[in-house]
């Protein structure tokens, strides 16, 4: 009784249905036939962002989805996707809090949520690597200004249009010769992995740019008094010194630095040291100071452009990776003009064969994205900072210098 | 080479004064009150945080808001003995290690969720200065910072042997229950004991903000070496913890000039461990003072 019941309901509402939708189609139909393709909506294109708002990495993590947001802005300001009728970028934001087990499952559910054509994240690589190995395994592609070399391993699905970790230790070698022709080098590094696997990829590097290393220490996080290690640094003579450590300690030791009246040139290498959040916390101290990025927002005519923007509407400059991000969007709207279509598959095989030299896509130091099989863009490489006036100015290597280096 | 010695003892002498007043104030309560205080880092770090912002919204030197941050430490100090470790004294010792151990994880998260974990800095006109002597250089802001500190401990060795209220905190210390039967009113002369122990926290950090990046772990930097100083110097002994940390201070800035970088604490500890080795009770022997 209750099953009959049911069922007559049931074709009830179907034949509701059919009528609906028949008279319905006909009028789209209609409709269509009356105004071809203009106003048919395009079905947007759904792109992942993962990036840590909350805990411990949430300032930059917010930074990068305000960059996010501004340049998938930019992107449908400009008419969208011209080859999907105009489609407009929609950021699916997801927060992974910091924390690799939440990376993991914010991936997955993203990816089988929503039909995403790509997906950018995470800023620290530790996130990165993860989200990275979900999207090869669900066939996504994922673009990332993470810069460990891990990203280019065994991937298919992964494209890092930026500098290598391998790279940056290289180029901060490099730097040191815009100090001295000979330079003598002290490298002084916290005692924890990150501080020992950086320090040793500058040792490794060393002998083969022409650069002396006169002292290797590494010293403990979290000290009272950067006295004892500069004045060991004094007494080893360098000219450039290599500092690979935390804001707390390099807060110290530039401090000490000018007790002593050291002349010295002091390179914090990245990360933290070229956000602008560093200034905030060490106000003038950090003048002259030396740096390295993957990107810089004096890079080009469009980068200056995106920076002043932003600026405008955050009232910071356009950092590193929250810059690198901007581009990332455009490489990613190239890819999909090219696709004609939002299936992940043929995002990858679009990114794959991505070459671009001009535009927004382009900016950064190499002024060209073309990836080579392992998702390394081949024209990738770091450039050169330093803290001039409150701001950050590329200063190496000369093509991407655009102001000279002021000896501190 | 005898340059980079004497800077290397001079860098320990300076920075011991700060581990001095943090030590102090440890032994202090330990001594009078007898409860390890596992929360004093923090309120240097609170002292710390008086000072910048005193500092950035009134422009107010960190070495003049001494004046408020000493104070205010003094009344959370008497309200913390009044309120939390009045109600522990009697019982064991693991409510009292609990009580003092959740109050520093308690301010420590306070601490992030209100001032986020960014380093805050102060720069003043002497931060980056320095007296050269010779081939010898004295950070001025460290060199203020010595002198107060040593000013204020000597300023407590009078209160405690020239004052009543000093010489009922002796007595509170040897033998409470018959301080109490001599007409002293212990809980009185306990809050005073933790309230003037946390002002000389909260001199340390005021002292500290011209050349010390504030932030809600940056206690846990100076408590460390404060624990060390008040077992060296032997425990509730306010001289020995003085003697200790100047001791302490020259043996990490020697160790790490002459052994490597990340060995100043090694030398610390072995120091510690010799002396534990030798004179269990401490440097300055069996007597609580």
């Amino acid at each position: 009784m209750k099953n009959g019941r049911g069922r007559t309901s049931q074709q009830r509402q179907r034949r509701r249905e059919f009528l609906i939708k028949t008279a319905g189609g006909a009028l789209v139909t209609t409709a269509l036939a009356a105004f071809p393709l203009r106003l048919r909506a395009a079905e947007p294109v759904n792109i992942g962002a993962l990036y840590p708002v909350t805990g411990s990495m949430a300032q930059i993590g917010q930074g990068c989805v305000n960059a996010a947001k501004l340049a998938v802005q930019m992107v449908n300001d400009a008419g969208g996707i011209k080859s999907l009728g105009g489609a407009k970028l929609n950021l699916i934001v997801s927060d992974v809090q910091s924390d690799t087990t939440v990376t993991r499952t914010e991936t997955d559910r993203l990816i089988n949520g929503y039909k995403l054509a790509a997906i950018h994240g995470c800023f620290a690589s530790a996130l990165t690597l993860i989200a990275s190995e979900v999207a090869e395994r669900a066939k996504v592609p994922l673009i990332t200004g993470s810069s460990s070399d891990q990203l280019n391993k065994d991937r298919h699905y992964t494209f890092t249009p930026f500098a290598r970790a391998s790279q940056f230790a290289q180029a901060q070698l490099q730097m040191s010769k815009l100090v001295s022709d000979k330079p003598k080098v002290a490298v002084i590094f916290e005692n924890t992995a990150f501080g020992t696997s950086t320090s040793n990829g500058l040792r490794e590097k060393a002998p083969a740019e022409g650069v002396e290393i006169v002292m290797f220490e590494p010293y403990s996080a979290g000290f009272a008094d950067a006295g004892p290690l500069i004045n060991k640094v004094k007494a080893s003579g360098a000219d450039a010194l290599f500092s690979v450590s935390y804001l707390n300690d390099l807060i110290l030791i530039v401090r000490t630095i000018k007790q002593v009246g050291l002349k010295i040139a002091l390179n914090g290498g990245s990360g933290g040291f070229v956000i602008p959040d560093f200034y905030k916390s060490v106000g003038t101290l950090a003048e002259g100071l030396q740096g390295v990025a993957h990107w810089n927002h004096d890079c080009s005519a469009e980068a200056e452009k995106v920076n002043a923007v932003y600026k405008k509407q955050y009232g910071e400059f356009l950092f590193e990776y929250a810059g690198g991000l901007v581009a990332q969007t455009f490489m990613l709207a190239d890819a999909l003009e090219r696709a004609a279509s939002t299936d992940p598959e043929k995002v990858r095989d679009a990114l794959a064969a991505l070459d671009v030299s001009s535009g927004y896509a382009a900016m950064g130091p190499g002024g060209r994205v073309k990836f080579g099989p392992d998702g390394k863009n081949i024209y990738a490489h770091p450039v050169g900072v330093q803290w001039q006036n409150g701001d950050l100015a590329s200063v190496f290597p000369k093509d991407d210098a655009r102001a000279p280096l002021v000896k501190t | 080479m005898l340059a980079t010695l004497a800077q290397a003892v001079v860098n320990g002498l300076l920075i011991g004064g700060i581990y001095a007043l943090v030590s102090i104030g440890v032994t202090l309560i330990f001594g009078v009150v007898k409860i390890v205080n596992f929360a004093q880092g923090e309120f240097v770090m609170i002292g710390m945080y008086i000072s910048f912002f005193l500092a950035t919204r009134y422009g107010i030197d960190p070495l003049l808001s001494l004046a408020v941050s000493m104070p205010v430490l003094f009344l959370i100090g008497v309200a913390l003995q009044h309120f939390l470790i009045r109600r522990v004294l009697g019982l064991s010792d693991m409510p009292q290690i609990f009580l003092t151990f959740a109050l520093s994880l308690l301010l420590m998260n306070l601490a992030l969720l209100l001032f986020t974990a960014n380093y805050r800095t102060v720069q003043t006109p002497y931060s980056d200065s320095a007296l050269y002597l010779g081939p010898l250089y004295i950070p001025v802001a460290k060199l203020i910072a010595f002198v107060l500190a040593m000013a204020l401990s000597a300023a407590l060795w009078v209160f405690l042997h020239a004052t009543d209220m000093g010489k009922a905190m002796r007595a509170a210390a040897q033998k409470p229950e018959v301080a109490m039967l001599m007409g002293i009113n212990t809980n009185r002369v306990f809050c005073v004991a933790v309230g003037v122990s946390l002002a000389l926290a909260g001199a340390a950090g005021s002292l500290l903000m011209p050349f010390y990046p504030a932030s809600p772990m940056a206690g846990q930097v100076f408590v460390l070496m404060a624990f060390v100083a008040v077992v060296l110097g032997t425990l509730g002994n306010v001289k020995g913890a003085l003697v200790a940390s100047l001791m302490m201070g020259v043996a990490e800035s020697l160790g790490i000039q002459f052994v490597g970088a990340d060995s100043g604490l090694i030398v610390v500890f072995l120091m510690l461990l010799l002396t534990l080795a030798f004179r269990p009770s401490g440097l300055a022997g069996g007597a609580a003072r």
